[in-house]
C-alpha cells in the first residue's frame, strides 16, 4: 500500500466530503464501477470523508446524481496541485532554475590544478607553461584538451616518463613520473684519463686500456691521475690518446665523530594543556587570549581546523594552538650505554656515505670524555674503487 | 439440490485441495490482531458507521464491531477494514 501512496502522491489526489442520506450505496456503486476510494471514515451520521483519485473524483459524478448526496472538496494533494501552486510563483521556479545552473557552471571550471610527482621539474613552471595556454583556474573543464597538455608538457620536459591528466570534478590532475637520469656515459673512443675521486692508498691498479701510473702502496689525494691515457708509441715514440679503462681499487678511511652530552635534559610531559584558538584571514589573524599561559615550559602544537575534512584553500582559517606543560628534568645517562648507542648511529652515518660496492677493512671506534660531553669517533678503512673517468682536452 | 451442488464443490475442494472460498465462492475473512480485518469477495457494504460495520455476502451479514473503524480501501472484492476491532459476528 506503501508504494500505491507514492503512486498517488505523483499522480495527485482529493480529499473530499461527501455528504448524503445512504452513503453504503455511494460506496458500493464506487465499488462496482471500479472507482478507487481509501481511508474513507465516517465524520458524522450524514457525512463521510474519504480520498479519491483526480480521475475517480470526476467519475464520482455520475454516482452522485444518482444517490443524491452533495461532495465538496476539502483539499487537493500531489505533485500536479503543487505543480500548479508553483505556477503562480514564478520567480521561486526562476530561482530553483538559477541555483540549478549556478551549480552547474561553478561545477565546470577548474578550481584547482594539482601536480603530483614531480621531484626535479618545478611545480612552478609547470603552471607557467599551461599559463601561456590559458590552463589556470577558473577555465571552463571542456575545453580542456588533455592530449594537448600531454604533448606540451612531453615536449618541453625530455625527462618524463610518464604523464596523464585528468579531470576529477573540478580538480586538473598531472600526474608524472620522472626519468632517472642516467649517469654521464663517456664514449669509447673519446681519450680520458681515470683519475682519483678521493684520497687514499692504492692497493691493486688494473688498466685494461691506457697505463697505470700508480703503484701498490701509493698514497693519491682527489683528482690525481691513476691510470693514464696518453701512451708512449715504442717505435715512433709519439703520444696516443687513448681512452683509458681499467679498477683502481684503495684504501680510503672515512670518520664520523658524535658528540653527546652525558647530562640530558628531558621534557616530560605532566598531562595538563591549554588550548587556544586562532582565526585568520589571509595573513592577519586573531588569537583568542584567555589570560597568559599558565605554564613555565611548555610545548607548543598547532593545528589547523578543516571545515568537513576538505582539502580546500580557504582565505579563512582556523587554527588551534596547544599548549602542553612539560617538566624539565636533567637525567644523567649511563655512559656505557651512550657510547653503544652512538656507536650505532655514528656507524649508520658512515654506511650511507659509503659506496655500494665498497668492501669494509676494518673499523676503529674511539671514545673521549671531557666536560659532560662523551665523542665518539668511528673509523672505518673501506677498500673501494675511487677510479673516475675525465676526458683528456687539447692536443 | 442447492445442497447437493455445495456438498459436491466441498468434495471437490477437499480432495483436490483447492482453496474453498473460490470453489464455493465463499467470503473470506482475514483478520490482522485487532487492529486490521481484510473481507474478500463480498457483496457491498450495508452500513458503516464508525462503530459497527456491515458487509453483505453469500453466506449472509458480517458484522464487525469496534471503535473508530476506517474503511482503508473499498474495491470491488475486497473491503479493508482498520480500527479498534472487538467482535466479529456472522448472521447466516
Amino acid at each position: 500500500m506503501g508504494v500505491m501512496k507514492i503512486w498517488y502522491f505523483f499522480k495527485g489526489y482529493v480529499i473530499i466530503r461527501v455528504e448524503g442520506l445512504t452513503l453504503e450505496r455511494f460506496l458500493n456503486l464506487a465499488a462496482t464501477n471500479d472507482i478507487y476510494l481509501w481511508d474513507i471514515s465516517r465524520e458524522s451520521y450524514t457525512v463521510l470523508q474519504m480520498k479519491a483519485t483526480i480521475e475517480g473524483f470526476k467519475a464520482l459524478k455520475g454516482i452522485v446524481r444518482r444517490v443524491g448526496c452533495r461532495v465538496e472538496i476539502i483539499d487537493k494533494k500531489g505533485l500536479p496541485f503543487l505543480f500548479y501552486r508553483l505556477k503562480a510563483r514564478k520567480m521561486l521556479g526562476f530561482g530553483f532554475i538559477l541555483f540549478l545552473g549556478i551549480i552547474f557552471f561553478l561545477s565546470s571550471l577548474i578550481w584547482n590544478i594539482e601536480i603530483v610527482g614531480n621531484e626535479r621539474v618545478k611545480t612552478e613552471e609547470i603552471i607557467k607553461i599551461l599559463e601561456k595556454e590559458e590552463i589556470k583556474r577558473g577555465i571552463i573543464k571542456y575545453k580542456i584538451d588533455k592530449d594537448y597538455i600531454k604533448y606540451l608538457l612531453l615536449n618541453e620536459f625530455d625527462n618524463l616518463s610518464f604523464l596523464s591528466v585528468d579531470i576529477k570534478g573540478t580538480k586538473l590532475l598531472i600526474e608524472m613520473k620522472e626519468q632517472d637520469l642516467p649517469p654521464e656515459r663517456i664514449n669509447r673512443d673519446v681519450p680520458c684519463n681515470i683519475v682519483a675521486t678521493k684520497k687514499g692508498v692504492i692497493l691493486k691498479a688494473i688498466a685494461r686500456n691506457g697505463r697505470a701510473v700508480v703503484r701498490k702502496g701509493d698514497v693519491v689525494k682527489e683528482g690525481d691521475i691513476l691510470i693514464t691515457g696518453v701512451i708512449l708509441d715504442e717505435h715512433s715514440q709519439k703520444q696516443i690518446l687513448v681512452h683509458a679503462e681499467g679498477e683502481v681499487l684503495a684504501k680510503t678511511i672515512y670518520s664520523h665523530r658524535i658528540d653527546e652530552p652525558t647530562i640530558k635534559t628531558i621534557k616530560e610531559e605532566t598531562g595538563r594543556t591549554y588550548t587556544r584558538r586562532e582565526f585568520k584571514i589571509g595573513d592577519k589573524g586573531v588569537q583568542f587570549f584567555k589570560g597568559e599561559i599558565p605554564f613555565k615550559d611548555y610545548i607548543e602544537e598547532v593545528e589547523e581546523v578543516k571545515p568537513f575534512n576538505l582539502d580546500i584553500d580557504l582565505p579563512i582559517k582556523i587554527f588551534v594552538h596547544q599548549y602542553k606543560e612539560v617538566e624539565i628534568k636533567e637525567i644523567k645517562q649511563n655512559i656505557d650505554f651512550l657510547k653503544q648507542a652512538s656507536h650505532i648511529r655514528a656507524v649508520e652515518e658512515l654506511n650511507k656515505q659509503l659506496p655500494k660496492d665498497a668492501q669494509i677493512q676494518s673499523k676503529d671506534v674511539k671514545y673521549y670524555l671531557k666536560d659532560d660531553i662523551l665523542s665518539t669517533y668511528v673509523t672505518l678503512e673501506v677498500i673501494e674503487d675511487i677510479g673516475k673517468k675525465q676526458i683528456i682536452y687539447g692536443n | 439440490m442447492k445442497g447437493r451442488m455445495e456438498n459436491f464443490k466441498y468434495n471437490i475442494s477437499e480432495i483436490l485441495e483447492l482453496p474453498k472460498d473460490v470453489v464455493m465462492d465463499l467470503p473470506k475473512i482475514v483478520v490482522v490482531g485487532n487492529i486490521q480485518v481484510n473481507i474478500s469477495n463480498h457483496k457491498g457494504i450495508v452500513e458503516y458507521t464508525q462503530e459497527t460495520l456491515r458487509v453483505n455476502s453469500s453466506i449472509g451479514l458480517i458484522k464487525i464491531c469496534g471503535t473508530n473503524l476506517e474503511l482503508k480501501t473499498i474495491l470491488s472484492e475486497e473491503i479493508i477494514v482498520k480500527g479498534n476491532i472487538e467482535k466479529i459476528e456472522i448472521y447466516s
